[in-house]
């Protein structure tokens, strides 16, 4: 679950909480890998911006949790460094990317996880591991310090074992930090109690559902209805079904360039041979170094930018994603949020994931990419348990509205009770 | 012939086009940080100063400012290269479709864009062992490139066309001449129907033999019956050829994406605010069309200095401009370098009233030029002899009274007391100065004595 830990917690108690942080967020103290074999050994010279603000706070940070590589992944299989294990059962994935993320967050109280999601990587992971994970509005933390995937659509979010604890550290982490220009744009974060009307829930999004996770969604949207007086309406939209696509283009396209600076020189790891030439050099120490799926999305990357690939698939996913971005603006301005199951099923088993193609690994994002290729903020909190498995709730609202979230999350909490595998049920 | 030119020029900014490293570094690799050295995780900030500049090139280059502009990632790998790719501008250029009178026509502007420049490799090392060293202080330095449509019709107009932009690019934006090094050039250059493109030309001599000789080296393969294939090639300035740079496996393909760390500009708006200074030539060509000023004339002086430019203006503004010229052109451009020092209103009054003296026939042209070389020494009207001779005058005074310091004494009682060194002074000179000029060296050398006090 750990990549790396802290070997001894100070026994001066000045820290006021302990949080993790996301193996590909920067930190002086611990090496930051983003779970790849190429960055084995790099201590980067400065922590990243949400980091620095918690520790500033009065945090300890304990270690750095296990990712699938550069955050390619959806079941953390794909880290350089073991694969985490569910802690409602070992034999299941903690999904991803931010899998040791979401596992730290469900085994310790108390216990605050920075995530990072590109596509889905907080949300996934949250729903599998049954704690709540929020995926804020692009551009309202700071990714300075942020080992890049893909830049436009790299979020900085918090995982825990309740909302309430999100609400009490994410004003700190969030804000504008003027060493991320994109960071600076931003309205002042609210997180005042608002009034929750109205919930739309997209007839798209319930198609591909695993019967009993529909089930599970299902009798929670019952319970938002009969017992917190939210009306539930069913809306349509369609670009839902583009978005995958999209973002698989966009996230691969500005991913392969993101990796292109890993190559053996300046920081990470050293090839053996440095009398060869540049061009060979790099290349033995990229094909010796990035694990399969780093490498098939740099060719996936590369292939969608190149000069007459460009045109129908990057400049294509640019535009689909302003569908998607106005589809959303459309329902939004009627409901206060969005709601669909997270994942289609539960954490699958290890021996499952080995006979999936990595398509229908790609497939079994379609609900949490389209939030994040539209930049909105979401949440996903735990609605139900199949097999003594958790499954999620993800909730999608208004650009800069994390407040309507976590005030939902809240409302939910005090209908809903989360289980966690060791307490008494 | 057609030649076109990509122009590379090193913005002088402060610090660097995406961090605040110092853009002069004191020694290999000591103006760095995480983000010109690409670390995972760092961003870039722009320097607005470095898109200022580049607005006010591409305004004086009568381009069309695009209404957004935005930044995109050019990738290739190469080891100068830190995060092998390049930031740069693709589709939207801060200026476009731009053009550049030059001999009597325009020179069409095709692009201005802004980008970062990548470090620099030295091989050292015996040949045979050599080795690659890398300095990053110039990773990151903000540069502007300029293209230029094939409107070029020989070297030397290429090397010219640099000459001038350069002047007016320096002006622009503060270059000093000691930066001209940092000026690359890539010349396309078809002398038939393939074109030919010569990478990283340092220099305006390099860029015409460069030139030159691949103008000439098409022109024998054309003759030979031979086919000139399109392709890359470097210049080597020591043997003054051009030979192919290594070709590549496969058609290059930098797979432009946009830069998701950096935002749309709003440049044409911004352009409303930048204020475009009149450049050197833009000043010669004015004034030669104002008052009917002779070209070569005209572009000697704005070259020689601006604020003899200015006082050929306050001239031109109250006398002939054919004879302001001239004094401009004459004693005043020789003599500007002191006069520039003690330049006020008082000085430039009487500068001119002097000239308008010669006008009114109130004194001599000579008298006049005499008068000039005097305000130049700070001094009173004194002639005018070339600074050697005039030095060895007053050393000759110096020596002399050196041998008989009792003239000193004497003088306070009696100035005639000077005519005894007077006297030696023009047997030995023999003629060689004018006894005007002679009285006044040694009475101002013995008052400065006694005013100083240096007797012995």
């Amino acid at each position: 679950m750990f990549s790396e830990l802290i070997d001894e917690v100070p026994s001066d108690s000045s820290f006021k909480f302990n949080f993790s942080a996301k193996d590909n967020l920067c930190t002086i103290d611990f090496q930051t890998r983003a779970g790849s074999r190429i960055l084995d050994g790099y201590r980067p010279p400065f922590d990243a911006t949400p980091v620095s603000r918690l520790r500033r706070a009065g945090g300890l940070l304990i270690g750095k949790t296990n990712m699938d590589e550069f955050g390619f992944g959806t079941f953390c299989t794909n880290s350089g460094y073991g694969v985490p294990r569910n802690p409602f059962d070992i034999e299941r994935s903690c999904g991803g990317s931010s899998g040791g993320a979401a596992a730290a967050a469900c085994l310790l109280e108390d216990h605050l996880s920075l995530g990072v999601s590109t596509g889905g990587s907080i949300s996934c992971p949250a729903s599998f591991c049954g704690v709540v994970g929020l995926t804020p509005t692009y551009g309202r933390v700071s990714r300075y310090g942020l080992v890049d995937y893909g830049n436009s659509l790299d979020k900085v979010g918090i995982l825990a074992r309740s909302s309430s604890m999100i609400k009490n550290h994410f004003p700190t982490i969030a804000g504008s930090d003027p060493m991320d220009p994109t960071s600076c744009a931003q309205p002042t974060l609210d997180l005042d109690d608002t009034q929750i009307d109205s919930i739309a829930v997209p007839r798209e999004a319930m198609e591909n559902i695993h019967p009993s996770v529909r089930d599970s969604f299902l009798r929670a949207l019952d319970i938002m209805r009969d017992q917190l007086s939210i009306d539930i309406h069913e809306v349509t939209i369609p670009s839902l079904r583009f978005a995958l696509p999209a973002y698989y283009v966009l996230a691969t396209s500005e991913a392969s360039t993101n990796l292109a600076r890993y190559c053996g020189m300046r920081f990470g790891v050293r090839g053996d041979d440095v009398t060869q030439h540049f061009n060979d050099y790099f290349s033995s120490v990229r094909s010796k170094n990035f694990g399969k799926e780093a490498k098939r999305r740099i060719l996936l990357g590369t292939y969608s930018r190149m000069v007459g690939f460009r045109n129908r698939y990057y400049l294509k996913a640019l535009s689909v994603r302003q569908t998607t971005i106005s589809d959303y603006a459309r329902v939004l301005k009627e409901h206060d949020v969005v709601a669909t199951p997270t994942m289609p099923f539960i954490a699958p088993r290890f021996s499952e994931i080995e006979r999936m193609k990595p398509i229908e690994m790609y497939r079994a994002d379609f609900l949490t990419v389209p939030p994040n290729l539209a930049g909105l903020p979401h949440i996903s909190v735990p609605c139900g348990y199949v097999d003594s498995m958790p499954t999620g709730m993800q909730l999608v609202s208004r650009h800069w509205s994390e407040g309507t979230l976590l005030n939902i999350a809240n409302l939910w909490e005090g209908v809903f009770q989360y289980r966690f595998p060791g307490a008494q049920q | 012939m057609k030649i076109g030119l990509e122009v590379h020029l090193q913005l002088p900014t402060v610090s660097k086009l995406f961090c605040s490293c110092s853009t002069s570094g004191n020694g290999p690799n000591t103006s760095i940080c995480p983000t010109c050295l690409g670390f995972p995780g760092s961003r870039p900030k722009l320097n607005r100063r470095a898109l200022e500049m580049t607005i006010m090139i591409s305004r004086f280059l009568d381009c069309r400012i695009s209404e957004r502009s935005w930044f995109s990632r050019k990738t290739y790998f190469y080891p100068d290269l830190p995060k092998n790719f390049q930031i740069t501008q693709y589709e939207s250029p801060i200026g476009v479709e731009g053009g550049y009178s030059f001999n009597g026509k325009i020179v069409r502007i095709t692009r201005v864009h802004l980008e970062e420049d990548p470090g620099k490799i030295k091989r050292v090392g015996k040949s045979g062992e050599e080795v690659s060293l890398i300095d990053y202080n110039r990773s990151g330095i903000p540069l502007v490139e300029i293209v230029t449509a094939p409107d070029i019709t020989s070297p030397s107009e290429a090397r010219e066309f640099m000459a001038d932009l350069l002047i007016e690019l320096r002006h622009l934006v503060g270059l000093s001449e000691r930066d001209e090094q940092t000026v690359r050039v890539d010349a396309n250059i078809s002398v038939g129907e393939e074109r030919v493109e010569i990478k990283n030309i340092l220099g305006l001599k390099n860029l015409e033999r460069g030139l030159s000789f691949e103008a000439s080296r098409q022109n024998k393969m054309l003759k030979a019956g031979r086919r000139i294939v399109r392709e890359t090639r470097n210049f080597d300035e020591e043997r003054r050829v051009t030979t192919p740079a290594r070709s590549k496996e496969s058609e290059e393909d930098y797979g432009y994406i946009l830069e998701p760390d950096l935002g749309v500009y709003q440049v044409s708006s911004m352009a409303k605010t930048v204020q475009v200074p009149e450049t050197p030539l833009k000043r010669a060509e004015r004034l030669s069309a104002e008052y009917g000023i002779d070209r070569n004339s005209i572009r000697q002086i704005v070259l020689t200095s601006s604020t003899l430019t200015d006082f050929l203006e306050r001239l031109c503004s109250n006398m002939p401009p054919e004879i302001a010229v001239t004094w401009v052109l004459g004693p005043l451009s020789s003599n500007w370098k002191y006069l520039e020092r003690s330049l006020n209103e008082d000085l430039s009054n009487r500068i001119e009233n002097t000239i308008q003296m010669v006008i009114r026939g109130d004194i001599t042209d000579s008298e006049a030029r005499m008068r000039i070389g005097a305000f130049a020494r700070g001094g009173g009207a004194e002639t005018t002899q070339d600074s050697k001779e005039r030095s060895s005058l007053a050393e000759l005074v110096s020596e002399c009274i050196d041998q008989t310091p009792q003239v000193l004494f004497d003088f306070n009682s009696n100035k005639r007391a000077a005519n005894f060194i007077i006297g030696q002074i023009m047997r030995e000179t023999k003629g060689k100065y004018s006894s005007s000029e002679i009285v006044e060296t040694v009475n101002k050398e013995i008052e400065r004595r006694l005013k100083d006090r240096v007797i012995i």
